[in-house]
């Protein structure tokens, strides 16, 4: 017995390389570039494809024992336990939508370099309406459109890489000279940001006729980003002064002008559209089925579980993510402190990584003889090191951004609070309007139904 | 652990649910779906097939590919189908598992929300 539909290793790939890119990936790329000397950056970011590499083959492990799209929710409370993944899940999701606000700023000033007339409130508030509209709308990006979307980004980009490198006659100068080991260190950390969001291609686990392709497509999404992140970050630091692209919240389009003038603006600006849009989305969708999920468990208020009994969609948990990722959003536009979430989803995600590599050994004390269809190769070694690697430069972004420590020990602690004070109360409530206005309906064991 | 016999009830309870909210059967006259419901501790297995709007359950093994496979323990699928619990919770700690595409599975807990309230 198979399933009609089933997606393939391509499709998987496309979708988690799909989900990865994004138009803050190129300031986190600078950023990357800034920490070291020389032509270095290339190292940072391969070293962090590799480590990234090793929690793609912990959540490949996690997701064969628990192939479900509840993802993390369900690896974490079998390894830890129910509360602590519902605080990391909640706070996950918070740093999410911070991603988005980050996401719609850059994006934002990329339309309002071309557009100068159009503040860039208005193409804000344009992106979010489009995307929560296809959203209610339950439009979904069908399999073959994210393929030739994600496919033809990676080629653009790799185009754009050599063109500037063959027109600059690029000869590689101090290819490792990273400048000195904290600069390595926090380089790589960062680094890691630019493939936030690999793993969330794990719910389409249910979607494949094995779970071996979740994994390997995983895999191959990261280390075809790695090369291209690498090529492309390589281009435009050296052809690009460094001083421009670290100020600026569009490096990308500079340098896409520097090598191709306005053509090459024009083929930057639609890179950055269809590379936010599928963010967005991505953002969206994740965000709003945890907040319905939640609500359906019980976790949230019953409110956020309405459906839109015209097109099957979650409406209210739909419009709450929107009216709060335009919130964000506004914010980050006024402070202008997009960098200050790059770096907070760099160390959420480090954390997640971190987790994810403790779970699989926990897991395997815990539940030693459950089935694993896939099984890193090794022993605990892969496992530990993305373990102790992620938990390091974690420490590493609090250590250079101790701000990023602060907001999230506050989400921390107001997800602790909320989940161990609030949650209680409104499961106790739900029960007992259950029992009050519904009894149940399966007949005890020896009672006959009416169906006999 | 529950009986076959209480999982064909619970189905049968669902599917009357279903036949008595009228605006289920104009919102899923496009969705037709084979949904194939397992017990993973007795012997049990039933097809759920909707086509245009309808709603039938009949028992046994189907002979084509079906669009959703839900595999549980027997005392779940039955508790499920009555509506005493959400397949929300069960879902989440790894009891239920759905194979097919997340708009089938959300589809699927929409209808079961309809049907049974929260």
């Amino acid at each position: 017995m198979q399933l009609k539909k089933v997606l393939t290793l391509r499709t998987i790939v496309a979708t988690s390389a799909g989900l990865t890119l994004s138009s803050s990936t190129f300031v986190a790329a600078v950023q990357v570039a800034g920490f070291l000397a020389g032509d270095a950056a290339w190292l940072a970011i391969l070293t962090g494809g590799l480590l990234c590499m090793t929690a793609a083959l912990c959540f490949g492990e996690l997701n064969g024992m628990t192939p479900s799209a509840a993802g993390i929710r369900l690896y974490f409370s079998r390894a830890y336990n129910e509360q602590l993944a519902l605080i990391v899940s909640m706070l996950y999701m918070v740093v999410i939508m911070g991603v988005i606000g980050a996401e719609s700023y850059v994006l934002a000033q990329v339309l309002s370099e071309v557009w100068p007339a159009v503040p860039a409130l208005v193409w804000i508030l344009t992106m979010f309406s489009i995307v929560t509209v296809i959203n209610l709308l339950g439009v979904k990006i069908a399999g073959g459109f994210q393929n030739a979307l994600t496919y033809s980004l990676i080629l653009s980009l790799l185009a754009f890489a050599v063109i500037a490198l063959f027109k600059a006659d690029f000869q590689l100068t101090g290819s490792l000279a990273t400048g000195g080991a904290e600069g390595l260190v926090n380089a790589v950390a960062l680094g890691v940001f630019l493939f936030v969001g690999f793993e969330w291609v794990t719910p389409l686990t249910e979607e494949v006729t094995h779970h071996r392709i979740v994994s390997r497509g995983m895999l191959l999404a990261i280390g075809i980003l790695s090369v291209t992140y690498a090529l492309f970050t390589v281009a435009m630091t050296a052809t690009t002064p460094r001083e421009v692209l670290a100020g600026s919240p569009i490096p990308h389009l500079l340098f896409a002008r520097g090598i191709l003038g306005e053509a090459g603006v024009t083929w930057m600006v639609a890179i950055t559209l269809a590379a936010s849009i599928t963010t967005f989305n991505a953002g969206l969708i994740s965000v709003s089925r945890f907040v319905y999920s939640s609500a359906r468990e019980h976790v949230l208020p019953p409110v956020f579980s309405k459906i839109s009994l015209r097109f099957f969609t979650p409406w209210t948990a739909v419009l709450t993510i929107f009216t709060i990722g335009l919130a964000i959003s506004i914010v980050v536009l006024v402070t202008q402190r997009y960098l200050m979430l790059v770096n907070m989803a760099a160390a959420m995600e480090s954390i997640i990584y971190a987790l994810a590599g403790l779970a699989v050994i926990r897991l395997r004390q815990k539940m030693p003889e459950a089935d694993r269809p896939y099984l890193i190769p090794g022993g605990y070694i892969i496992p530990s090191i993305c373990a102790v690697v992620f938990t390091g430069l974690a420490m590493a972004v609090f250590a250079s951004f101790p701000i990023v420590l602060l907001y999230i020990t506050l989400g921390l602690l107001l997800c602790t609070w909320y989940v161990k004070v609030v949650v209680p109360k409104l499961k106790l409530c739900y029960q007992e309007k259950k029992t009050t206005t519904r009894p149940r309906r399966r007949p005890v064991s020896g009672e006959k139904t009416r169906f006999d | 652990m529950a009986t076959h016999e209480e999982i064909s009830a619970s189905l049968q309870s669902f599917c009357e649910g279903y036949k008595k909210n009228s605006k289920l059967e104009l919102m899923n006259r496009d969705w037709n779906r084979v949904i194939i419901i397992k017990a993973s501790d007795i012997d049990s297995q039933h097809i759920m097939t909707l086509r245009n709007g309808e709603l039938a359950v009949v028992q046994g093994v189907s002979d084509q590919n079906p669009d959703l496979v839900v595999t549980s323990d027997s005392e779940t699928l039955a508790d499920l189908f009555y509506g005493d619990i959400t397949p929300t919770e069960p879902y989440m700690n790894g009891t239920l598992v759905i194979q097919g595409s997340e708009d089938d599975i959300v589809r699927l807990d929409f209808i079961s929300l309809m049907i049974w309230g929260e």
